[in-house]
């Protein structure tokens, strides 16, 4: 009885600490939602929840520490998505904009995934000017354009941007220069974005060990994204880096920067490009064994709407990293090409994505090609404007050389159903 | 239009009416819809001021209606039928403001006491623009899609004047001196090229806003 008392009291001991840390965390968000919101009356608070049921690949996922590219790993009901989007003006043109996530998967549960202040000041001149600071994404995406920037067309997102999502966030600055057509009696709007940020260094880690991935788990203000306990990666005689990365480190003191553009043609066809280098020294290394990645890419988005109802979009993202003294040097490509139609209430899109990791680099035993190409099918029909259901089918045959040094085969076809329950307000 | 027929028949009591129908063409003879069509009377007493409220809407990232014409000392109210916030503003000098717009609150009526067009955008999405055009006469309308307006007026002296943001033609060089019962079919032609239209941003609209 004695001893049933002291595991009872030990169990209730660890839960509540487990309690008050969760709930330090939450005070502390809450706390900062309502400093933020003092004195804004109008604070505009949008949410969105997602809950799923996935029969998912008998492969397992990274997120437990194996080598399938899809999220889930076994069959279940789970929270997809919870999201907080809070944002208001503190003055004319000077606005703020917090997300608040909550993700079932992976490391870090509760956190921010954007945050950032904007300044654009009114003005009808037919050249402008905006600004914004914080941590958040770079606009090079046409996928993710609804509310916390989760895609409204398929659940499970495009290999680029499933990767922009869980490794690349901009903590820094960033100033634009746009022109809106209108204002000049022309069809064409163009902007000019140009950023300096820090903190991103190990950007490109995941891409070359794990490959890349279709999901939609964004990465938090503080996350660690685990992969598989690869031996040339782990080992103490071998690169000796921990089989996970945390995306959001600064390691080196350098300054990374973007430059990008948008063209659009009334609000029916766009062009974004963006050129992106992280300036990260591949020598630069953390005490926890976390390297700094030397990436570069360029990122090309188009959208073409034939109508209010039908759209075809696309992007290709090119690019290389390093890290070490060349110890993985890998050029990576991936491109998606997506056609959405709605009908009345319903929204079907139909993705392609083709990815492919080619590594050129001093370690034969640490093998970093990959490659795949997926088709990804998703049904979503409005209930009202907060309900909305919705299935989606996902199919990919993927290779990933260094499966092989776990034993696995390396080339593997995956698939993943999901039938979504989703409200928004 | 209601307004007008209320006018009207306020009026006809005393004053013998005239139905008086304008259409306008362009350089290259096509009908110009939305074009603001107003009669200012010569003899300005007595004239009826009108006490409704104008409305100028937000419907899927657009001003609606495009170009609203209201009479001087109008209140309009700016609705959010958008579930995303806007934030209006105007720096023409017949009357400068800024409004933020959040869904589902409404925003104080704003009143228009000065002649002339109000030219509107919003600083969240920089492809909206729409006009408020202040008349000093409540004897006005816009062309309907064939570029025609009919309206009914009492007898006596008018300016006719007309107005349009695609319009490059001096506005004074359209302007016309009348007399009703003597005029019953105007017939306006510009003589310049209009500037290019530009309302091609209103016929794709997205519900998906940007992410920030």
């Amino acid at each position: 009885m004695k001893m049933y008392r002291m595991n009872f009291l030990i169990m209730n001991k660890d839960l509540k600490w487990k309690m008050e840390s969760y709930g330090k965390v939450l005070q502390v968000f809450f706390l900062n939602l309502c400093m933020l919101s003092v004195n804004c009356i109008a604070a505009e608070v949008k949410g969105v929840v997602q809950l799923n049921y996935v029969k998912a690949d008998e492969q397992p996922s990274w997120f437990d520490k194996d080598t399938g590219i899809l999220a889930y790993s076994k069959d279940s009901a789970n929270v997809q998505q919870a999201l907080v989007e809070l944002s208001d003006n503190f003055a004319s043109g000077l606005s703020y904009v917090v997300v608040a996530n909550y993700y079932q998967l992976g490391e870090q549960n509760l956190g921010i995934s954007q945050a950032q202040i904007s300044y654009k000041p009114l003005s009808n001149s037919k050249f402008r000017w905006r600004a914004r600071a914080g941590f958040f994404y770079p606009k090079l995406s046409l996928e993710n354009v609804d509310t916390g920037w989760l895609s409204p067309f398929t659940y499970t997102q495009s290999a680029v941007n499933s990767w922009v999502g869980e490794e690349l966030r901009t903590a820094g600055l960033e100033l634009t220069l746009f022109s809106p057509g209108r204002a000049r009696n022309s069809p064409i709007s163009w902007e000019f974005h140009a950023s300096l940020f820090k903190a991103n260094d190990p950007l490109g880690t995941l891409i070359s060990w794990r490959g890349f991935a279709l999901h939609d788990r964004q990465s938090l203000n503080n996350d660690r994204v685990p992969f598989a306990p690869y031996p040339s990666v782990i080992q103490t005689d071998r690169i000796f880096h921990p089989d996970y990365v945390e995306p959001f480190h600064e390691l080196d003191g350098n300054i990374g920067f973007y430059l990008g553009t948008h063209i659009e043609y009334y609000k029916q066809s766009t062009l974004r490009y963006y050129y992106y280098d992280n300036q990260a020294d591949p020598l630069a290394v953390s005490q926890e064994r976390l390297y700094a990645w030397r990436t570069k890419f360029h990122s090309l988005a188009v959208q073409h709407k034939f109508n209010g109802n039908t759209r075809i979009l696309g992007q290709w993202l090119t690019g290389s990293s390093v890290m070490g003294d060349r110890f993985v040097f890998i050029d990576f490509d991936a491109w998606y090409v997506m056609l959405s139609h709605k009908h009345k209430d319903h929204r079907i899109s139909l993705r392609f994505d083709k990815f492919k990791v080619a590594e050129d680099d001093i370690f034969p035993w640490d093998p970093n090609n990959s490659d795949g190409q997926g088709y990804t099918l998703a049904w979503r029909y409005d209930l009202d404007k907060n309900w909305q259901i919705g299935v989606e089918q996902h199919i990919n045959k993927n290779a990933a050389d260094i499966r092989a040094t776990l034993g696995q085969k390396v080339e593997i076809n995956q698939q993943q159903s999901l039938a979504v329950l989703q409200y928004r307000w | 239009m209601n307004r007008f027929l209320i006018v009207f028949l306020l009026v006809s009591h005393v004053v013998q009416s005239k139905e008086i129908s304008v259409s306008l063409l362009t350089k290259s003879d096509q009908e110009l819809a939305n074009v603001v069509v107003y009669f200012t009377p010569k003899q300005k007493q007595g004239l009826a001021q009108t006490h409704e409220m104008a409305i100028m809407d937000q419907v899927d990232t657009q001003f609606s209606p495009h170009i609203l014409a209201i009479q001087k000392d109008t209140q309009v109210r700016f609705p959010n039928s958008d579930s995303i916030k806007h934030h209006v503003y105007s720096f023409s000098p017949a009357k400068t403001f800024e409004l933020q717009l959040y869904k589902e609150l409404q925003a104080d009526p704003l009143l228009f006491s000065n002649l002339g067009s109000v030219e509107l955008g919003c600083n969240i999405h920089d492809w909206m623009l729409g006009y408020i055009f202040v008349v000093d006469t409540p004897y006005f309308g816009k062309t309907d899609i064939k570029g025609n307006l009919t309206l009914d007026l009492p007898d006596g002296e008018y300016q006719l004047d007309v107005w349009h943001p695609r319009i490059k033609d001096k506005l004074s060089s359209l302007s016309r001196q009348l007399t009703l019962p003597r005029e019953s079919e105007i017939k306006i032609n510009l003589k310049s090229a209009l500037l290019p239209d530009v309302n091609q941003y209103e016929n794709v609209s997205d519900e998906f806003s940007d992410y920030e």
